[in-house]
């Protein structure tokens, strides 16, 4: 890496203050972020590493939409992965189709709250600028960091969660 | 006055004192906005309960700051690492196009000579392990151009919409960051014919040591007739290096293309027996064959594969269709596919936002 030349250590070391600086601050909530969409703690922790590593390697700590593109891929990440699970869902009973009254999915045994699992599958039927509004206003973001994660203006907001709140509950009636 | 919009009493839900005075004066005298107002609330009460069912959890930031040091966090020298496009992936990629096609045009195939006719986009997402472990369709028969692909820098604007046969898009305004040098490429109609043959296929799987189901009775011999193009494609800014090597994508600030859609006509067995072969092919994963089986409507739908580790896509209209925009509001890369009439592409290294103002701004 050209920065590793000694005039520029000065910036290597910076930079990677930085980035800690960031991580310690930003962790928690971009982990929860996850979380609020897998209802997985350790799950969760993964796409949190998974997306401080993406930020790491394209962008620089010291960037002013760190936080809102960390927010905003915590929310992607995490909904892409139960979309990936209801297409594994689909493939396996698509594959057992004998099997499927008696079949014990140990993930379902896990899942013993019907509320959540209801949720993170509409959550995932809903395309993802909505489904995003919503996971990131419940993770206690404001309108404004919500618009900033989002790159919209903050008086779409409104309207935005308007129409996600309405899509969501139509999803899970 | 006019009733309150939608976003301005959702607004009013969470933060009470966020509105104008005239608005306040509306609100508190009209019962049709309070009716909306109730019946908002209502859904947003009932949307945080659901989403509250998630009980919070505490992360230990330092202790996570640790297990991140222990991985490999290397940072690329520039832009943008996506496997997918190193030189040797690239035939991949090809196929995976080309089996999109052939998948949509056999399921659109209700009995023989029917011509799949995409009118929208839709992504499906796929892994670089899937691009990877694909089949080489080659191996399946084989193609014959009577019109091969001949895709070809040329001058001017002019020269590639006599190549084409229709103008070259004019893009509306664009950011001032983009180069004012644009390059042009055209590419006049291409068709091919591709002939099943089971003894090829066999010979093939044979040679790698695999397996391949039996090919459908009708199969052998038996042809799908593709025609892509014309098409154009703009340029901004200096043409990518043909002689760079390396994995790291240098993306073109913009590049802007519309083609003819394509159109593909098949012969020979039916719909069921095409498609149940195609995708029960060793290396076409059973999550990808059932992602491609829930495409929707076949006929009128030309899937977009997503790379899932490197991009994601949203559901966007684009001059008032549906569009499929890959990527985000970075400035790292986006673009937007959509079909009008024809199929269109405008991607580079901008923001997700400014593309599709592009897009909207395509004449």
């Amino acid at each position: 890496m050209a920065s590793d030349r000694a005039g520029h250590v000065p910036a290597v070391k910076s930079e990677q203050g930085a980035f800690e600086a960031l991580f310690k601050s930003e962790y928690a909530r971009v982990a929860g972020i996850a979380n609020r969409v897998l209802s997985d703690p350790q799950e969760a922790e993964d796409v949190a590493q998974e997306v401080f590593m993406d930020f790491h390697r394209l962008h620089s700590a010291g960037s002013p939409y760190a936080a809102s593109w960390l927010y905003r891929a915590a929310a992607h990440t995490a909904l892409n992965r139960i979309r990936g699970r209801r297409r594994r869902q689909r493939r396996e009973l698509a594959n057992a189709p004998h099997e499927g009254s008696k079949a014990v999915d140990p993930q379902q045994v896990v899942e013993v709250n019907e509320d959540r699992r209801r949720v993170r599958e509409a959550l995932a039927r809903l395309p993802q600028k909505p489904a995003a509004v919503l996971v990131l206003r419940a993770s206690g973001l404001s309108y404004a960091e919500v618009a900033q994660a989002l790159g919209v203006g903050t008086g779409q907001i409104g309207t935005l969660l308007r129409r996600a709140e309405a899509a969501l509950r139509k999803e899970v009636i | 006055m006019a009733h309150l919009n939608d976003g301005t009493l959702r607004r009013i839900v969470d933060d009470p004192d966020a509105i104008t005075a005239p608005d306040r004066e509306h609100y508190a005298t009209c019962s049709e906005c309070r009716a909306r107002y109730d019946a908002m609330a209502e859904d947003a009460r009932a949307t945080a309960g659901l989403l509250a069912a998630v009980p919070s959890a505490d992360f230990d930031a330092a202790a996570a700051y640790q297990r991140l040091q222990t991985r490999d966090i290397t940072r690329p020298r520039f832009g943008l690492r996506l496997p997918i496009l190193k030189p040797s992936s690239q035939r991949m990629v090809l196929v995976l196009a080309a089996v999109f096609v052939l998948a949509a045009v056999i399921t659109a195939s209700a009995n023989v000579s029917q011509i799949f006719a995409p009118k929208t986009v839709k992504p499906v997402p796929v892994t670089v392990a899937e691009l990877e472990s694909l089949p080489d369709l080659s191996a399946y028969g084989t193609i014959t151009w009577s019109k091969a692909p001949q895709p070809s820098l040329v001058p001017d604007a002019a020269t590639a919409a006599s190549i084409a046969g229709f103008p070259a898009p004019k893009a509306g305004s664009l950011p001032e960051t983009v180069s004012k040098t644009v390059s042009y490429a055209a590419m006049p109609q291409a068709v091919g014919v591709f002939t099943f043959s089971a003894a090829k296929a066999q010979a093939a799987a044979a040679a790698k040591g695999k397996t391949l189901p039996a090919m459908p009775a009708g199969m052998d011999g038996s042809t799908l007739t593709l025609t892509m193009g014309p098409a154009i494609v703009e340029i901004f800014g200096e043409l990518p290096k043909s002689t760079d090597k390396t994995s790291h994508l240098n993306l073109p600030q913009l590049i802007i293309a519309e083609s003819r859609t394509p159109s593909v006509t098949s012969s020979g067995v039916t719909v069921k027996e095409l498609e149940d072969y195609l995708l029960a092919q060793p290396g076409i994963s059973p999550q990808l064959a059932a992602d491609i089986r829930a495409i929707g409507d076949p006929t009128t739908t030309l899937p977009i594969p997503v790379p899932v580790q490197y991009a994601t896509s949203s559901k966007v209209t684009v001059q008032g269709v549906d569009g499929v925009a890959l990527g985000d509001n970075t400035g790292v890369g986006a673009a937007v596919i959509w079909i009008k009439n024809d199929v269109f592409f405008v991607g580079g290294s901008l923001k997700q936002s400014d593309i599709l103002s592009i897009a909207d701004g395509l004449s």
